[in-house]
Formats: structure tokens, C-alpha cells, sequence
């Protein structure tokens, strides 16, 4: 029965929107705690859902990003409507970063982002389509004791 | 001094006539106003005196010291904060003040500034020791402390394990003293004298000590008016001290009490000041989501410029800010102590916390991980019900904690007057 508890929540983020950057990831990172999530997972989740938030407002036009806890396991997704990225497997190396000077005049674009996600992540999946947009999915399992 | 006492900020419940002021500023959500008269949460409380500054009836109370309860005491000594500094004009020494705080009852009174360079030059040689992880947060704001532990669990971790100057210099005092006076150290009062209620937090209740060092802290309110009137009274004292300075002031530590002076003595490493409660939380969001790891060490102080913004000192902030900055400029980068002293202190632990800072979990929706989630379903369809206007007449500080305290138990969805008056009105159309 623990199983099918299920809290949904979606954010919208907007691309370009500097100034709120992080909001969504602090929201999310509130509830987490609110939920009961010890510490790291909640750091965890925190650290993604702020790089892959980070990703739009920085690269994207808009996105959705959803929210879905289980009493054991955390998934984010973001849906984006962006450029896309046209070699994956090249964004997901380190250090690799398309960021703009001014962009890292603001301390991103070290070419962390993706890989950061996925080293926070349990499971992670990206697809994405040139001139549409990408899909992230971030899963995170509850890390062995609850706070 | 009740020790027992959790906090060193109550509300006064004859004085208090229940309007929001408090609540609304308070930044860990921690007031509520009930049966018309604002109540403290002391799970949620951190100390951090917002709802002192903005309180109209002066129904906000602090607890600490008060300089009778010193008479226990057969030998009185004061470390004050280095804000003190700030606090008597433009003409006023250091050392008068220092002086002046003899002459209202102190036995010995010790200049700060030392030992703030002291704790600077530990800090530098520990980072240098310690590269992971960044940043390193300092521990000196007891706000902080307790704000981290409750709202930052995952960064108590990341305090830099040395003690703040006060509890150093009485650790210091309480070593030599006895012998050095030949009394017992119970007959010695090491006491702050600070512009901080939460000093008295720490000291009832250290984070990182088994004890604190530190008997008591008086506040700079309490004690001004006595010390200015020394300080009037003994016109050729000041002579003398202006002539015959006869303490070193540190230019490194002297700065100690403005936001930046703890890491302004860092020379090899990179460091970062946040003053002022919300931003120290904006930044503290920062830190969790994995950013600034770049910086060597997070300087957070949550009154408004530094401690000199103190609720509990008495000059007009500004001017405090810039005399203590004239004394900078008088002290120039002065050092005081040598740096095998405190690499001799240090490595002897002398310096170090006795335990690590513990996280102080805050309590979820539910134990039950399911019901937790079925509470926050509750609180979100809960919330698409009331106004979002956050007016606080329920007694809670805006929509979404009224939201929340009626999941967790605490309030009603009555307790809303615009929830209320929609049902009175389709009750009569």
C-alpha cells in the first residue's frame, strides 16, 4: 500500500530567468524535508534538480519540471522546449560545456552540469531532439535510513 | 541565569497585543499568534531577534545577564565584543572603554581583538590542512549554528571545527586564572558582554562544547548607560589612556564585528561574507544545492552588516560601522600575536570544538513516510482553498503554514476569516 502514496507536484521555469534561479530546486528540496528524507537524500535531489534547472534557465526556452515522491524513491523530470543537444553522449562528458563568456562571468558553464545530475542520480535518463527539446529523468532512491 | 531556558528571546504576554509584526518577519516560521497574543515555537525559534526589530510594543524580551547576578561571583572578568568599540563616538579609545568597563565592576577586563586575530590565523591553518570540503562555514554566529542545524542538516558538517574568539579567550582566562589569583575557578565569572541574545543560547547550550567556557553574557543595552557614565566622569583617566595606550589593539582583529572581518586576515585563501538573516538563508540554499565550492570558507552572520548590527547594541549602526572602521584604518594590518603561538595552540586541539555540530532534525508531515505524502496532498488541496493573502488574522504567518499547521494538527481551516465569511455567504444567499 506504501507503494501507491504518490505526491505530484510541477513547477514551470522559463528560460533566461536569472533571477529566479534555484526557486524550483529549493522548493523541491523543502518538501523532501518536509517528507521525511534524511539529509543526503535530500542534498542529492537538491544538487540535480538545481543543475537540471540551472540547464534551462540557461539553455532552454521553457520547461516543465515534475515532481513525483514515493515513500522510497524520488523522480524528477524536466521537459524542456529548447535547442536540444545534438551529441549526448559529448554533453555528458566532463568539463565539456557550450555556456557563453557570459554565462560563466556568472560561475556556470564549468561543464558539470549533466554529469553532476547523473552522479546524484540512482537512475538517469536524457533524450532529446535537435530544435524541439530535451527530457530528463532524474530518479533518486531513499538512501537506506529515513531522518 | 536559568539554564534551562531554551531560548533568550520570549514574549512578554501582558504587553503583547497580538497584531503580526513578529510573525511575519520571523524567518524560520516559528511564531504564531493564538488567543491574541504571539506565541514562540521552540522547536522552530533560532534566536536570530528579527521579531525583537520589529515588534511595536516592545513586548519582545531578551534574557541574558544581568550585571546584579555577577555579585556571585568574588572575581569578575569581561571579555567584550569588539562592536563595544563602536559604541561611545568618535573620541572615545579603545582602551577607555575598556577602562570604563573597570571602573563600573569588572575586575579585569581583556581586549578581544587578539584573540578574533588568534582565531583567524587557526582558521587559516586549518583550511590550509583541510581542502575538502568547500566551503567551510564559520561558527562564531550562534544564529547560524542553530539555523543550520535545523533548516541545513546536510551542511553541519561543513562548520570549520574552531571555536568563535569568546569561548577561546575564556578556554584562555579559565586556564591561567585560578593559579595566576589563586581562588577557585568557580569564584571567577568570565564574562561577554555582546549586543547578541543568542550569545546566552550558546552559552546555556553550546553546539560544539561539552561546557561553555563563558559564565555569562551581559548586553551592550544593559551596560551603556553605566559605562558612559564612567566614562564622563574620568576626564583625566581618558587623558591618560590617550597618552599611555597600554594595550596593543590587533588591525586584524579589531575589524572582527563588521560583516568580512573574520576572513579580511585570510591571506591564502578564498572567502565569502553574507550578513543579514535572509540573505544568509538565500546563500545557505546555495551551498545545499552544490554551489560555491570555489570558496574556502562562508563567513554568515545574520544581523544586518555583521554583529554590528547587534539588536542588542545601542549606537545608531552606521555610526558604530564607522568608527569601528576608523579604528581599522588607526590599526592598520597590526598583528599581535605570533603565528607559532597559535600553530602551538592548534595543534594541541586547544582550539578545536569538543564534538562535531549535530543536526537537529526538524520534525516531517508524518513519521510514516505514506501518510507524509498523503498529508502534503491534504495540505496542497487545503491550500487552493485559501486566499494566498497571507494577512496572518489566523494566527499563522501566510497560507501555506496555516496549510500546514492544519495537516499537522495544530489549526483549523476555520481559523481563516475569508474561508469563513465564503461559507457564511452561501449559507445565506
Amino acid at each position: 500500500m506504501a507503494g501507491r502514496a504518490v505526491f505530484r507536484q510541477e513547477f514551470s521555469v522559463k528560460g533566461g530567468d536569472f533571477a529566479k534561479a534555484g526557486a524550483v530546486a529549493c522548493r523541491i528540496k523543502e518538501l523532501l524535508k518536509e517528507l521525511g528524507f534524511d539529509g543526503q537524500t535530500v542534498r542529492r535531489a537538491a544538487i540535480a534538480s538545481y543543475e537540471a534547472e540551472m540547464n534551462v534557465i540557461m539553455y532552454a526556452w521553457e520547461a516543465r519540471m515534475k515532481l513525483a515522491v514515493k515513500p522510497d524513491e524520488i523522480r524528477i523530470t524536466v521537459d524542456d522546449k529548447g535547442p536540444g543537444i545534438p551529441d549526448i553522449e559529448l554533453a555528458m562528458t566532463e568539463g565539456y560545456s557550450t555556456a557563453t563568456p557570459e554565462m560563466r562571468e556568472l560561475g556556470f558553464g564549468a561543464g558539470m552540469g549533466l554529469p553532476n545530475i547523473k552522479k546524484n542520480s540512482d537512475a538517469f535518463r536524457i533524450d532529446s531532439a535537435v530544435g524541439r527539446g530535451t527530457r530528463l529523468e532524474i530518479t533518486i532512491h531513499l538512501n537506506g535510513h529515513r531522518a | 541565569m536559568n539554564k534551562t531556558r531554551l531560548h533568550a528571546i520570549d514574549i512578554a504576554q501582558d504587553k503583547c497585543i497580538g497584531c503580526v509584526h513578529c510573525m511575519t518577519v520571523c524567518p524560520t516560521k516559528a511564531i504564531r499568534v493564538k488567543g491574541g497574543k504571539a506565541k514562540i515555537i521552540d522547536e522552530r525559534c533560532i534566536d536570530c531577534a528579527e521579531c525583537l526589530r520589529s515588534c511595536p510594543h516592545d513586548a519582545i524580551h531578551t534574557h541574558t545577564t544581568s550585571f546584579d547576578a555577577l555579585s556571585a561571583f568574588a572575581y569578575k572578568v569581561a571579555i567584550p565584543s569588539t562592536v563595544i568599540y563602536g559604541q561611545f563616538g568618535a573620541h572615545t579609545l579603545p582602551n577607555e572603554i575598556l577602562s570604563a568597563l573597570r571602573v563600573v565592576g569588572f575586575d579585569e577586563v581583556y581586549d578581544p581583538s587578539a584573540i578574533c586575530e588568534l582565531n583567524t590565523a587557526a582558521v587559516e591553518e586549518y583550511l590550509t590542512e583541510h581542502p575538502r570540503p568547500r566551503p567551510f562555514i564559520t561558527c562564531t554566529c550562534p544564529v547560524v549554528v542553530r539555523l543550520i542545524q535545523r533548516r541545513y542538516p546536510a551542511l553541519t558538517g561543513q562548520f570549520l571545527p574552531i571555536e568563535p574568539p569568546r569561548e577561546i579567550a575564556a578556554k584562555i582566562l579559565r586556564t591561567i586564572l585560578p593559579r595566576a589569583l589563586n581562588l577557585p575557578p568557580e569564584k571567577i565569572g568570565i564574562i561577554h558582554v555582546t549586543p547578541c541574545p543568542a550569545k546566552m543560547v550558546s552559552i546555556n547550550h553550546p553546539a560544539s562544547l561539552k561546557k561553555s567556557y563563558l559564565d555569562g553574557a551581559v548586553s551592550v543595552r544593559d551596560i551603556y548607560p553605566e559605562v558612559l557614565n564612567a566614562l564622563r566622569k574620568s576626564p583625566d583617566e581618558a587623558l591618560m589612556r590617550h597618552l599611555f595606550p597600554e594595550t596593543l589593539f590587533s588591525g586584524i582583529g579589531i575589524g572582527w564585528s563588521l560583516s568580512g572581518g573574520e576572513i579580511r586576515g585570510l591571506k591564502k585563501h578564498r572567502a565569502v561574507a553574507v550578513s543579514g538573516v535572509r540573505d544568509t538563508m538565500r546563500v545557505l540554499d546555495e551551498v545545499e544545492a552544490g554551489l560555491l565550492q570555489d570558496v574556502d570558507l562562508l563567513e554568515c552572520t545574520v544581523c544586518p552588516d555583521g554583529c554590528i548590527g547587534g539588536p542588542l547594541q545601542v549606537e545608531d549602526r552606521f555610526l558604530a560601522k564607522a568608527r569601528i572602521l576608523e579604528l581599522i584604518d588607526a590599526a592598520g594590518d597590526r598583528a599581535v600575536v605570533d603565528q607559532k603561538d597559535v600553530s602551538r595552540l592548534y595543534h594541541k586541539n586547544f582550539l578545536s570544538f569538543d564534538h562535531p555540530i549535530a543536526p537537529v532534525e526538524t520534525p516531517p508531515l508524518d513519521p510514516d513516510p505514506a501518510k507524509a505524502i498523503a498529508k502534503a496532498q491534504r495540505r496542497d488541496r487545503i491550500l487552493k482553498k485559501l486566499p494566498l493573502k497571507d494577512c496572518g488574522v489566523c494566527g499563522a504567518p501566510d497560507c501555506r503554514t496555516l496549510a500546514d499547521d492544519i495537516v499537522r494538527g495544530a489549526a483549523r481551516l476555520a481559523d481563516c476569516s475569508f474561508v469563513e465569511r465564503r461559507k457564511k455567504k452561501k449559507e445565506k444567499p
